[in-house]
């Protein structure tokens, strides 16, 4: 596919007039046509039915529309990206991170991408989904590194990055450390610790009813720092990301019956620029290999 | 029980092939046959996109010998960003285009590039293959093959794009591609169905295409003898 041919065809479909389209491209006519003709051949099928004054879209033209339209934009950004890196400008990034992900798992990248664009200037934001969703909606942050947000906003891009498996985390000293596995019954008498602005937190509190474990004592936070604290002093026992039994002195243990998976992922608003350092930070984000995506593992295994 | 799916019927056809000691041409033409007779519907639907590629002439627009080749910025499979020129500044550099760690004609091709690499390590002379496939998959091409060089991910085939070198798969393809377990969908990170034609780009110090191998046909990759003798009269 060329880039002029999808260029005509995102006209074509926005004007659905070839005269029209013609002119938005600054292109003759015959040219507009050809050049779509030969991204019809290339498809494999029709993509417009031409009419006198309106054209239609084609099932086929549909179906590959909203993929051409993302490959152009990410063609397009790829080619400022590269032209653009050399020069060193002052490169301001605002990213808003949920309170519950990590920053230390993006430090990597954030290394890297300060290493290549010279002039970058980094404003990290944190707070809860919904604080998460608003710093976007609003402008304050381009890019935002969280779990599911929750709105229904469809301007809203979800860039899977991975998924996290959720489970029981004690400290080592607790009475479950040493277990290979436990029994939702084995925490009726346990304290749990919540962390109340962790986007699991429905479907957490879901599971854990369906389990039979309604009104347990439990200690509530608001910061991932607070709820390892709390671990760390043995107050109680969490459900949680198993990135937090990470953490030296903590053990996770495999909590039977529990099929929880935290995703993780990069949102940005679509339709808006992306600047160099938010498209070249996204980028790396998908790329990156996390360590722990369960589909990707078992594609792996198929060609090994 | 299912059948087990033609990529697993044909692995061990494929590794036979893979570690054949005659020309790439010849190894890859050896699976192709392989894949003919095990998977006759398959190769018929692979025949009929080549011709509609090679009649929409596909991939022609691609930078042609005396034209610069397109700046990148792409992540290597440790996830270190690397710009054209970076690979430039340490001599004429061979830029091979690859559609996935799972298409066993790629993995023929990266493991000839791995010994031709070999030949020229001394002779500031250099490799590098570009995948659309994420990094833990552009790694395991890496390992798979022992491959000296990077192997860069082009995410969502943004550079092949600008390059007039992305295609698209199409739905008949697709489904048997699923069905023999192909699906770069995963590794891509990415349901578009996206593919880059694999071609091979020698480019000089100076940045300008020195030779070049396009061909829509996937199961044809630029001659390892030809990619040498550019590499090595490039400056």
């Amino acid at each position: 596919m060329e880039m002029h041919q999808i260029r005509y065809f995102l006209a074509v479909s926005d004007t659905l007039n070839l005269t029209k389209a013609a002119e938005r491209c600054n292109v003759a006519q015959p040219s507009l046509t050809r050049a779509i003709k030969a991204l019809e051949m290339e498809l494999g099928g029709e993509l417009l039915r031409r009419e006198r004054a309106l054209s239609h879209l084609t099932e086929l033209g549909r179906r590959v529309l909203p993929m051409l339209r993302q490959c152009y934009q990410t063609a397009l950004t790829a080619k400022e990206v590269a032209e653009s890196i050399r020069h060193g400008d002052a490169a301001p990034l605002s990213v808003a991170i949920s309170r519950t992900v990590a920053l230390k798992l993006f430090v990597p990248a954030l290394r890297e991408l300060s290493q290549t664009i010279r002039g970058l200037q980094l404003k990290l934001w944190r707070g809860s989904g919904s604080e998460v969703a608003e710093y976007l909606k609003s402008g304050m942050a381009e890019l935002a590194i969280a779990g599911p947000l929750g709105e229904s906003w469809s301007r809203l891009d979800d860039f899977l990055l991975f998924k996290e498996p959720v489970d029981l985390v004690v400290n080592r000293n607790h009475r479950l450390a040493g277990r290979n596995g436990a029994e939702f019954k084995d925490l009726a008498s346990e304290t749990l610790l919540i962390d109340i602005e962790c986007e699991m937190g429905q479907e957490l509190r879901a599971c854990l009813e369906a389990n039979g474990i309604r009104n347990a004592a439990a200690h509530q936070v608001a910061t991932r720092e607070d709820l390892l604290e709390l671990l760390n002093a043995n107050l109680g026992v969490a459900i949680a990301p198993v990135g937090v039994a990470e953490t030296s002195g903590l053990r996770r243990v495999p909590l039977n019956r529990l099929n929880l998976v935290r995703r993780v992922s990069a949102h940005t608003v679509a339709g808006r620029h992306r600047s160099i350092a938010c498209a070249t930070l996204l980028n790396m984000l998908r790329v990156a290999d996390w360590g722990f995506d369960a589909e990707a593992e078992q594609q792996t295994r198929v060609y090994r | 029980m299912t059948d087990p799916k033609l990529s697993d019927r044909l692995e061990e056809s494929f590794v036979r092939c893979r570690d054949l000691e005659i020309p790439l041409a010849d190894r890859l033409q050896a699976f192709e046959n392989e894949l003919r007779s095990l998977g006759p519907h398959f190769q018929a639907a692979v025949d009929a996109l080549v011709s509609r590629l090679s009649a929409s002439d596909a991939g022609t627009t691609a930078p042609k010998v005396g034209e610069p080749m397109p700046a990148f910025l792409l992540p290597d499979e440790r996830g270190q960003l690397v710009r054209l020129e970076d690979l430039l500044s340490e001599g004429p550099v061979a830029l091979a285009f690859n559609r996935g760690h799972w298409c066993p004609y790629c993995r023929i091709n990266i493991d000839a590039l791995a010994r031709a690499q070999e030949e020229i390590a001394a002779e500031r002379r250099h490799i590098a293959a570009i995948v659309p496939d994420r990094q833990r998959f552009a790694m395991w091409l890496k390992s798979d093959a022992k491959a000296p060089f990077p192997v860069l991910t082009d995410m969502d085939n943004g550079y092949a794009m600008t390059l007039g070198l992305a295609i698209y798969v199409g739905d008949e393809l697709k489904r048997m591609m699923v069905s023999s377990g192909w699906d770069p969908s995963v590794s891509q990170g990415t349901d578009n169905w996206l593919l880059p034609i694999p071609a091979t780009f020698v480019v000089g110090t100076d940045g300008i295409v020195h030779a070049r191998f396009v061909d829509p046909d996937y199961r044809t990759r630029m001659a390892i003898e030809d990619m040498l003798v550019a590499l090595r009269s490039a400056n």
